[in-house]
């Protein structure tokens, strides 16, 4: 029997769940854990989870971001950016996350799924820093 | 003088320009014995380089539904979990200038003789698709190893792929210096590549080469046992991208991969830690990929091309001269023929211990220069007739007269392959031995006197017999003028040793 991926399970979980709700959305989502047990998945449920969060995103259109920087970022720069990623990734909806780092120095690092957009003082130094040392 | 290097620097920074670009990453979900499974990395192509934070590099190599299987290319224990981990977007390369030439390389290009840097170059991949039909052109120029046994018997020519195979101990890898001591004045560039061999027996290797002056036209590539198998595994690889790099010069290059056997356990390991299936003797299904890939690469190309050649000695170990393994058979039916040595014929003296009768050269003699064709053609079948009768004659005393000749001619043909370690032979004096040898001058000499003989013989001939040597050099065969006087100059040498 091939291995079945959280991926698989979760379009699985997707699929049963799509459209109900009230009682019948809890009869699915119980009998999706008892399929989890029976197929001895619990303890990747993790992994399902997120691979599910990931197809609901995808249907749905929403973008998920993280930006980080070395300051707060003000109100309208968050909405900027957002509407900029919202653009950049044809999304419904953008889904952020701001965190500050001191250690950054300045500017800013966008994260979106596993692209990364690194414009923060501490990774130009660090590239720098590597040409500075390069083998000539 | 530290304003001058300030103002350098600022000039630095300022010509510096920073492109931030959409990288990308990937994290570590786990690490362990020289494999990194990473999360993310959607992108990634097979093969291609990935970056960890602490900057040591590594290669995509499995690519699966949620994670990539990577192999680290260096020291693994300062990975931890969760680190990210960058695409590069560029496909394993190695850096080649002519300045590698005399180096000491690891499997990624970086010097380990303490010599310092290698000035940069151009930059290689380490996979590569073999040159087409269209480019190439068939064996035709012999490569001399200086080796009788093989120049003579087992001929190889430029662009060919010829399997070194033995036991342990029997002298693989002698050959194979050998025949990097000899390429000296003969417009050959030599690549070794050193696969899970001890370093001390790599400095031994270094140190002779060098004191014979063969490191000017030689590279070594190097992983070494206590590296990780990913080195191994990829520094056949590296040696053959070098390879590539001379032959695009239109130069002919001699690789030897000592050996493919350890290759091939680098490769199971890392198959079988990245979770992959094993087959038999537990080697991945693709192992037969693994190195047929690798030998395509040796080729010889037409002049259209830009000419130049790869001709490749793979060494195989077996174990108690099995070759009907997995790996032999793979690599023998690879190959373009096989040099069988034998750990009985080692022992017995006979060295370098070539097994004639096992060993083969599927498409050699056509580069076989043509007075070693003429002496010998029919040395090969007379030692087969030599070793049937020789186990016949154990048997019976009363032999007739003709199978006895044929007994003692093939002792004295025993004896002249007979050939110490780092002494390789120049080719005409080859053709000189062979030449006595097969016209019956030796069968009158006692066995044990050959070696003797032969040295002497070499040293009169020179300086009496100058006429043949010089058509041997010019015209790679000789005339009725020149065999009179090798005859006459001869039979004057042997009536002196006789005496």
């Amino acid at each position: 029997m091939t291995k079945i991926s959280p991926k698989i399970m979760a379009e699985a979980i997707y699929n049963a769940t799509k459209g109900k709700s009230g009682s019948n959305l809890e009869l699915a989502l119980k009998r999706s854990v008892k399929v989890l047990e029976n197929k001895r998945m619990i303890g990747n449920s993790k992994n399902v989870l997120s691979a599910l969060q990931e197809i609901i995103d995808k249907k749905e259109g929403i973008v998920r971001m993280k930006a980080t920087t070395a300051h707060k970022m003000e109100t309208t720069e968050r909405k900027k950016l957002e509407n900029e990623i919202k653009e950049k990734y044809k999304a419904q909806n953008v889904e952020s996350l701001f965190f500050e780092k001191p250690e950054l120095l300045g500017g800013i690092r966008v994260e979106v799924g596993d692209e990364v957009w690194d414009a923060t003082y501490k990774n130009k130094l660090r590239k720098l820093e590597k040409f500075l040392i390069r083998e000539t | 003088m530290s304003n001058n290097i300030v103002e350098n620097l600022r000039k630095e920074i300022e010509a510096f320009k920073i492109q931030t670009e959409v990288e990308k990453v990937g994290k570590v979900l786990e690490v362990f014995d020289g494999i990194a499974k990473v999360s993310g990395l959607s992108d990634v192509k097979s093969s291609e380089i990935v970056t960890f934070s602490n900057g040591v590099g590594g290669v995509a190599l499995n690519l699966e539904e949620d994670a990539v299987g990577v192999i680290i290319l260096g020291s693994f224990d300062k990975i931890k979990e969760g680190e990210e981990v960058r695409a590069t977007g560029r496909i394993l390369e190695i850096s080649v200038s002519d300045s590698i030439l005399g180096r000491a390389v690891n499997a990624i290009g970086a010097p380990i003789d303490g010599k310092g840097a290698i000035k940069a170059g151009k930059s290689y991949p380490i996979e590569k698709v073999a040159p087409g039909v269209v480019t190439r052109q068939g064996v035709d120029q012999p490569v001399a190893t200086g080796i009788k046994a093989i120049d003579a018997i087992i001929p190889i020519g430029r662009g060919q792929r010829e399997l070194i195979i033995g036991d342990r101990q029997t002298g693989k890898t002698a050959i194979a210096i050998d025949a990097i001591l000899n390429q000296k004045g003969q417009n050959m560039i030599c690549v070794y590549v050193s696969i899970g061999q001890k370093d001390s027996k790599l400095r031994k290797l270094q140190a002779r080469l060098e004191d014979s002056g063969a490191m000017a036209y030689t590279v070594i590539v190097s992983a070494g046992a206590s590296e990780p198998a990913a080195m191994s595994y990829i520094a056949p690889y590296s040696g053959v991208a070098i390879a590539e790099y001379f032959m695009d010069q239109g130069k002919d290059v001699l690789i030897i991969y000592d050996d493919l056997s350890k290759h091939a356990v680098a490769y199971r390991e890392i198959s079988l830690l990245l979770r992959r299936p094993p087959g038999r003797e537990a080697y991945p299904g693709d192992v037969f990929y693994l190195h047929s890939r690798l030998l395509e690469r040796a080729c010889r190309r037409n002049a259209k091309y830009g000419g130049g050649s790869i001709t490749a000695l793979p060494i195989i170990e077996t174990q108690t001269g099995d070759i009907s393994a997995y790996i032999p058979t793979n690599v023998i039916s690879i190959t373009d023929g096989q040099i069988f040595l034998e750990t009985d014929l080692f022992y017995k003296g006979i060295r370098p211990a070539v097994n004639v009768g096992s060993s083969v050269s599927r498409v050699g003699s056509s580069a076989q220069i043509k007075a070693m064709k003429k002496v010998a053609g029919t040395l090969k079948l007379d030692l087969a007739q030599f070793r049937e009768l020789e186990a016949f004659a154990q048997f019976g005393s009363d032999l007739d007269d003709s199978t006895k000749r044929q007994l003692e001619r093939g002792k004295r043909s025993v004896e002249v392959l007979k050939q110490l370690q780092y002494a390789p032979v120049k080719m005409e004096h080859q053709v000189v031995t062979f030449y006595a040898l097969t016209k019956g001058f030796m069968d009158d000499v006692p066995v044990e006197k050959i070696k003797e003989f032969e040295g002497g013989l070499i040293e009169y001939t020179e300086r009496h017999a100058k006429v043949f040597y010089k058509e041997i050099a010019e015209s790679k065969m000789w005339t009725d003028k020149g065999e009179e006087q090798l005859k006459k100059a001869i039979a004057e040498f042997k009536s002196s040793f006789m005496k």
